[in-house]
């Protein structure tokens, strides 16, 4: 040293050292938690492999314990289809609002319409299920007179699992346009392109990725849900017949889990066929989360500034795409009669001409990207002469037409012959090709200004759509449930097995689990946020616990109370308890917490921490002093919204905590509780005659959700105005 | 100097909600000349470029007052077909703006939007656009790569390719160079000059020796009025207003 002053060294246990590994083990919870989540399936599911074994398990066409039967395919059929069905209602309608609000409406618009949104999102998934059960059902029962007996069919959870898909869709998919950089749209506009071009032509391709990760996080919602699909599919384990037959009654996955664990014997190989069932739903969501994961990051990659060079990779299949167009048609040809041919060896004869149509429209698309991308890679590579590569793209284009004609021919006729049969049909599907290809040459010499006039106004015409739905559905449980609120109703015990009387104790008990939850959710969550955002380096530890978090996050809440019930309810003992429901719930909120907290932390600037480090504060005194009191706002929003989930959620107390009648308030951890999810779920399922008392239920329970929900606005409104940077 | 006049703006004003940007503008533009616009920032040089094609159209709550022609045709007049007048009146912004997608479809984009379908044609718009750019060497054998991966200077030229694509006659610069180095602005400069015989220019820029170097007239503006227009000549030897001598001479700035 120079001047002779020295620094001294740093102290071995200085407590910025210790802070970090004590946060460090902290955050690792989350990894401990899915370990178990996951040991827990994987161990009581096994038995079920040994007693009916894995292939007939996954092949086995019927569902039924009672006999001995354990065939899963009707079951993953029921789930499948029940996604499909919705995101073919939900796709149209949230894109076109998602298109709406970030391009066409005005500012003053777009800034209620996206609230109103993010609301609908937050809205418990048992409200969904019973304003089906209660609205919907009947009403198709109506419509569908000859089809439908009941009313309770694979439509019904369709549409009600697809509004409730509406709003994340709408929501993630409208910030993928907004994050579209405003300089391409300038650019477009600026070279006379209408409002409409700019936004088919610039933003929806630009924002496509993002687009389909907020598709893919729809379907992954709608596989998870639970308690709304339970309520309005009608539970029976059969495959569809002929399988695209929405009017016939089907059972999903997660239905099953919630019908059959209450009831069942534990260590039965009915019950740990029920795990492995779970397994199989948790593997889907994973796969589904992960094509999200990996399409949101190649989206981040185009916007970044290492932007990858559009290289067209060299296609061994070349010979096949630059065939001429004649053979390809016949190669086509010849697929879809093999195929159908072949499938009807194992099938009927409906079942193998959809495969058939299927695998054909798959394979023109197939085609028609492939003959692109070739030729793009000779162009780039061997220089291939304009004319060539005018005829390719020609060729792709006029492939990629009939491809979707195809398409839209076999779905029209799937359709008219759930009506009519199969020569009607036909004519029907035909007929509409024909009015497509007639009018297409009108719309090509349709002026720009008139294009963008009938897009805008569709545009108006679904916005209307979704926005009347969710109103209807509002506007249904208060008017309704309003009469039903009375001081009896709020502080009265329930009477005649739910007909009357009132919900106290549900009341009460869902404040207790909410309470318990915060305990045991908040502080992990919040210091796990703290360390994934200030601490974390990117090594493999932290990459983990970044991993366990994403799973945690994408695992259906209904596998959350299988592991609590396998867990806590049988293997320690606990019986149904408020202490299982809230370490239950407490998990399954966990990673929305930690998600919001670092996110709310990272938003502080970096200067702060600067002029807070370079005055020689350390970074734990940082981080307690500067950072999360500026970060505290953003905190509390996440955690208030997070109780606000943790309210509505059913499917993980339902066999955990909750139980149908409590005649006292008790506040022993070790005892049930009653809780509105539940309880609205009983009454509506289980109680006729209980009308008034459901929508009293059903009101509370929303209320008591848009009041955490304003609470959150609050905060965050207050705390936007005090801070600003 | 017969010199013709492409816009004429008189008396114009322009309110951003309750806040005036703009007052009392008055200036014109003259054909096949490169006009500069300086000032100070957030003097109102880019919101008044911004008006003459109508891109200020899409930020709310923005208003205006005033006589703004193209042609002798008020540009504000209920009815104007404002697609129209950007194909006329193009633009080139600050930062390099390339679509995501590759060279070829960037230059495309415009003809196609403005219906031309066939591919010779396209193509031969594509190679004069970019050699009108001088791009055309440096970028030819990469047509169907990702604009984005080109440099800095690349992409601003390929941003004045995809605007000439469409043969406007006027081209708005907003400060075209500031995002770039000093090899890539001076390559930029030169390409404006090359540019006047064909085209009419008009540029903001903060940067006095550019305006200095490549403009034909020069309208000096400061908190949203134009101080003086005259020929650049003239406002960089004698200027009138006292104004602007102070800020040419760099007193203030």
């Amino acid at each position: 040293m120079s001047d002779g002053s020295s620094i001294g060294k740093m102290k071995k246990f200085h407590h910025d050292n210790v802070m970090k590994y004590v946060l460090m083990a902290i955050a690792s919870v989350t990894v401990v938690i899915i370990f178990f989540i996951i040991l827990f399936i994987l161990i009581n599911g096994a038995g079920a492999i040994g007693d009916i074994g894995i292939i007939k398990f996954l092949t086995g066409l019927e569902w039924r314990p009672s006999a001995g039967s354990y065939g899963a395919v009707p079951l993953i059929t029921g789930t499948v289809m029940v996604t499909l069905g919705a995101i073919l209602f939900a796709l149209p309608l949230g894109l076109g609002s998602a298109i709406f609000i970030s391009e066409v409406a005005p500012k003053r618009l777009r800034n209620i319409l996206k609230p109103i949104c993010e609301v609908f999102a937050g809205i418990p998934s048992v409200v969904y299920g019973f304003f089906g059960l209660i609205v919907l059902v009947p009403m198709l029962r109506g419509l569908f007179p000859d089809h439908l007996l009941f009313g309770t069919s694979w439509l019904a959870g369709s549409i009600v699992l697809g509004i409730m898909a509406l709003p994340t869709i709408v929501s993630v998919s409208e910030d993928a346009m907004r994050a579209v950089p405003r300089s391409y749209r300038e650019a477009s506009m600026a070279m006379g392109a209408t409002r409409w071009e700019t936004t088919r032509r610039v933003v929806v391709p630009a924002a496509i990725s993002g687009i389909a990760a907020a598709t893919i996080l729809g379907i992954g919602r709608a596989i998870g849900e639970t308690m709304a699909v339970m309520m309005v599919t009608g539970n029976s384990p059969i495959i569809p017949a002929p399988l695209w037959n929405f009017f016939e009654m089907l059972r999903t996955i997660t239905a099953t889990l919630a019908l059959e664990m209450p009831d069942v014997v534990s260590g039965s190989t009915h019950y740990s066929a029920l795990f492995l069932l779970a397994l199989i739903l948790m593997l889907m969501v994973l796969a589904i989360n992960y094509a999200a994961k990996v399409i949101i990051r190649r989206s981040r990659r185009k916007f970044g500034d290492s932007a990858q060079p559009l290289t067209p990779s060299r296609s061994y299949l070349a010979p096949l795409y630059n065939a001429p167009s004649a053979l390809q048609m016949l190669f086509i040809l010849c697929a879809f009669v093999s195929i159908t041919i072949l499938s009807l060896l194992f099938v009927d004869m409906s079942a193998s001409l959809i495969l058939a149509s299927v695998i054909t429209v798959g394979l023109m698309l197939f085609m028609a990207v492939g003959s692109l991308r070739s030729s793009k890679y000779r162009q780039y590579k061997e220089g291939l002469p304009e004319e060539t590569r005018y005829k390719i793209s020609k060729n792709s284009s006029r492939m990629l037409r009939s491809a979707t004609l195809t398409g839209v021919f076999i779905f029209v006729w799937m359709i008219a012959s759930l009506f009519t049969d199969a020569f009607i049909s036909a004519a029907v599907a035909f007929v509409v090709i024909v009015a497509i290809v007639a009018s297409a040459p009108a719309a090509r010499r349709m002026s720009a200004g008139w294009k963008e006039k009938i897009a805008h106004s569709s545009l108006t015409v679904v916005v209307a759509i979704v926005v009347i739905i969710l109103i209807a559905l509002v506007y249904d449980i208060v008017s309704k449930g309003l009469p039903a609120l009375s001081l009896d109703f709020l502080f009265g015990y329930p009477e005649d097995g739910g007909t009357g009387g009132g919900i106290f104790p549900a009341i009460v008990g869902t404040v207790q689990l909410m309470i318990g939850t915060m305990m045991i959710a908040f502080p992990l969550g919040i210091i796990s946020g703290i360390y994934l955002s200030e601490y974390a380096k990117n090594t493999r530890s932290t990459r983990i616990i970044r991993e366990a978090i994403d799973i945690l996050n994408g695992t259906p809440s209904v596998v959350f109370g299988l592991f609590g019930m396998a867990a806590l309810v049988i293997y320690l003992g606990t019986g149904y308890a408020l202490i299982a429901g809230c370490i239950t719930l407490a998990f399954m909120v966990l990673p929305v917490i930690i998600r919001t907290t670092e996110e709310a932390v990272i938003a502080v600037p970096k200067e702060l921490r600067e002029a807070s480090l370079a005055m020689g504060a350390s970074k734990w005194e940082t981080t307690m002093k500067v950072v999360i009191p500026a970060a505290f706002g953003g905190v509390v929003t996440g955690l208030i919204l997070s109780l606000g989930r943790a309210a509505g959620e059913t499917a993980p107390i339902m066999f955990t905590a909750a139980v149908v009648f409590r005649s006292s308030i008790s506040l022993s951890l070790l005892d049930p509780v009653m809780a509105l999810p539940y309880h609205l779920y009983f009454l509506a399922s289980e109680v006729p005659g209980s009308s008034v008392m459901q929508y009293g239920t059903a009101l509370v329970l929303l209320l008591m959700v848009l009041f955490m929900f304003a609470m959150a606005s609050v905060v965050r409104y207050k705390y936007n105005k005090n801070i600003k940077w | 100097m017969t010199d013709t006049n492409v816009m004429d703006i008189e008396g114009f004003n322009l309110w951003y909600g309750d806040k005036q940007a703009l007052f009392d503008v008055a200036m014109n533009v003259r054909k096949n000349k490169i006009t500069a616009l300086i000032g100070p920032s957030g003097c109102g040089k880019s919101t008044l470029l911004r008006c003459m094609n109508r891109m200020n159209d899409i930020v709310d709550g923005c208003r205006v007052q005033g006589k703004m022609t193209y042609h002798g045709q008020d540009i504000y007049e209920r009815g104007t077909d404002v697609m129209a007048l950007r194909k006329r009146i193009g633009m080139i912004f600050q930062k390099p703006n390339p679509f995501p997608m590759s060279v070829r479809d960037n230059i495309t984009y415009g003809p196609k939007i403005h219906g031309i379908t066939k591919q010779s044609e396209l193509d031969e718009i594509v190679e004069r656009s970019l050699k009108q750019a001088v791009l055309w060497d440096e970028v030819h054998d990469r047509l169907d790569q990702s604009a984005l991966s080109l440099s800095g200077g690349q992409q601003q030229r390929l941003c004045i390719a995809r605007t000439l694509s469409i043969n406007p006659e006027v081209i708005l610069m907003d400060e075209p160079t500031s995002a770039l180095d000093p090899i890539a602005t001076a390559k930029i400069e030169d390409l404006a000059v090359e540019l006047e015989k064909d085209y009419t220019v008009v540029i903001v820029t903060h940067n006095m020796q550019q305006a200095a170097r490549i403009s034909d007239y020069t309208g000096f503006m400061y908190i949203g009025r134009m101080i003086e227009f005259d020929r650049t000549e003239r406002i960089f030897s004698k200027p009138s207003d006292e104004l602007t001598e102070r800020y040419i001479t760099g007193r203030f700035g």
